[in-house]
């Protein structure tokens, strides 16, 4: 066969006219979508990771420093905070997300009016924009005049500083991330819900199951594949949480709410040190890639991948 | 005996149901409350309903506040990205599902294996390209790295037209019919549920994003809302029911475009959520 250019139009000689012409408009037609997916997808995958071996201010040329920018980076603790506040916000938005939207899923899965108004409702938070529920947030938690703290009062409790104390303020964060995203799982269990046959959960009731025996025996195994997957969706973009925190705190009070692409963010565009900002990047894909991996290995061996 | 007990037992659930999407969608209903009320009533009301609605907020926020121009750029950007994306997705997943080329499914894989790269990391390289072009502030430096469509979209459409048959294509290369017009008349309507789908999934996701508009404009004049609402949070004296009301410009429009097309943002979720 004679060389073949990948996205040119230069085709291998030996083809029929009609194939020739086949495969002409098929680059044809993928030409716009390519040249999108290689100059900003591709192209910066590769410069990411040559940008995290130079310190680089935008301003002059950029030096090529080696692995020092990873290496300052583990030595610094403000970093290490940022992992930590990710860490943090991972483990306690994912579980309880997850079984919030678990339990809504199985309360609405029968044949239910109102179905599709029910699913849309629970998916307003979803569409809405980070940043106005963030603002809308920040007033429900004022500490002042907002309405959580009216409540508080009312009934006789203290007011709580939700997002002004370094304390409270990452788990109000969480509280809203938690809220804007359920509608999202609740769709995605639902339909997994569904996708588990009639006859297997008539089954177990006809050999007397009680429900919460069916609940783990039948019900779990069966859409495991969909919750893992789910899992690991959210835990990847969790960890890449940024609107809310940027909105509702600016990562404060204090560095109470700066999550790792937050101070990425300030890494490379308020403090101009793009070196160390690609190295937060590239850092990020291999914690994410490790997680990921850490789940197929540990949980992703219990999913059951028969009869879905 | 029964019948009752059931009905009652129908009309319970559906009292939790609601009750909980009370509960749940309440700081919305609170964000709409707030922007009715005068600030004397945002301070101590604790009501739902605004004695009288006051529209002026509405009309302070457009004028004083910019976000008649934020709102602008939104729908400028939000839309033009959504048209690029709904037909460069079509052409190639037209292209990757139909028509044979050599190294086609080595280029679909690479897009498949860069799916699960954070957008992270792309983030500051495509900034040092649109830096470089000279399109810090400009419509092109907002759109041009999202107008292309992506992975996500390419891979839609393409899983979708792999299920269209192929005498459909076959009847009308026998009628004489160019890969343009099978393109245009045969896969384009065929594909309309997945088109829509895409579409809405795109337009909401462009219309709510913060990061890449935020770091490529500076000027108000290029601000789109997300940007421009973020920076409110910094002013000294907070103006809580001119803040809502232009946060409800911000979210009302999606919400609407939800209700209008729910079948397929159900779609859209389910197909990005579940397991393919």
């Amino acid at each position: 066969m004679p060389p073949v250019i990948l996205g040119g139009v230069i085709v291998a000689r030996k083809m029929s006219p009609k194939r020739k012409r086949e495969a002409v408009a098929g680059y044809l037609f993928i030409t716009p979508n390519l040249l999108g997916f290689l100059i900003f997808q591709l192209v910066p995958i590769v410069v990411a990771i040559l940008l995290a071996f130079t310190e680089w201010d935008l301003i002059n040329d950029p030096i090529w420093v080696g692995f020092a920018n990873y290496r300052n980076l583990l030595k610094e603790p403000v970093f290490h905070l940022s992992v930590k506040k990710t860490l943090y916000f991972v483990v306690i938005n994912v579980p309880v997300q997850s079984m919030l939207a678990l339990l809504i899923a199985i309360l609405l899965n029968r044949s239910i009016r109102f179905q599709n108004l029910i699913r849309t409702l629970f998916i307003v938070p979803w569409v809405s924009m980070a940043v106005a529920v963030g603002l809308t947030w920040t007033w429900i938690y004022n500490s002042q005049f907002g309405l959580l703290n009216e409540i508080l009062t009312r009934v006789g409790l203290d007011k709580i500083p939700w997002l002004a104390h370094p304390d409270w303020a990452l788990i109000s964060v969480i509280v809203v991330n938690i809220w804007q995203f359920l509608g999202f799982h609740i769709i995605v269990f639902l339909a997994g819900l569904q996708m588990i046959p009639r006859e297997v959960e008539e089954a177990a009731i006809v050999d007397g199951a009680t429900p919460l025996t069916r609940f783990f025996k039948v019900t779990l195994p069966l859409i495991s594949p969909v919750l893992f997957y789910d899992l690991i969706v959210n835990v990847i973009g969790t960890f890449q949480a940024f609107d809310l925190p940027y909105a509702m705190t600016g990562g404060g009070p204090g560095s109470a709410t700066r999550v790792y692409n937050l101070y990425l963010y300030q890494k490379g565009f308020q403090f101009l040190r793009m070196g160390e900002a690609s190295a937060m990047a590239v850092m990020l894909f291999i914690i994410i890639g490790i997680t990921t991996a850490f789940f197929f290995r540990v949980v992703g061996r219990r999913v059951n991948y028969d009869l879905t | 005996m029964k019948k009752p007990l059931r009905l009652v037992g129908e009309i319970c659930f559906y009292l939790v149901i609601f009750a909980i999407l009370f509960v749940y969608l309440f700081p919305l209903l609170w964000q709409l409350s707030t922007s009715l009320k005068t600030m004397d009533e945002v301070f101590r009301g604790f009501s739902l309903i605004p004695k009288t609605p006051l529209w002026e907020n509405y009309t302070t926020a457009l004028r004083d506040f910019n976000v008649g121009r934020f709102l602008l750029n939104t729908i400028l950007v939000a839309g033009l990205i959504t048209l690029g994306q709904v037909i460069s997705c079509s052409m190639a997943g037209y292209a990757f599902a139909k028509l044979r080329f050599p190294g086609r499914d080595f280029i679909f894989f690479l897009y498949l294996g860069t799916m699960m790269i954070p957008a992270t990391v792309t983030l500051i390289p495509s900034y040092v390209i649109i830096l470089e072009l000279g399109w810090i502030d400009s419509l092109q430096g907002l759109i041009v790295p999202f107008v292309f469509g992506n992975a996500f979209g390419t891979f839609l459409i393409r899983q979708f037209l792999q299920g269209v048959p192929r005498d459909l294509e076959e009847a009308a290369e026998i009628d004489g019919a160019g890969y343009f017009v099978i393109w245009s008349r045969i896969m384009i309507p065929m594909a309309k549920p997945a088109l829509a789908t895409l579409a809405v999934m795109t337009l909401v996701s462009q219309w709510n994003s913060l990061v890449w508009p935020l770091i490529v404009t500076q000027a108000d004049k290029w601000k789109v809302l997300s940007v421009g609402l973020a920076a409110f949070r910094l002013f000294r004296t907070i103006q809580w029911n001119t803040m809502m009301a232009a946060v409800v410009m911000a979210t009302l429009p999606m919400i609407i475009i939800l209700f209008l097309a729910q079948r397929f943002f159900i779609q859209g979720i389910q197909f990005s959520g579940l397991n393919r």
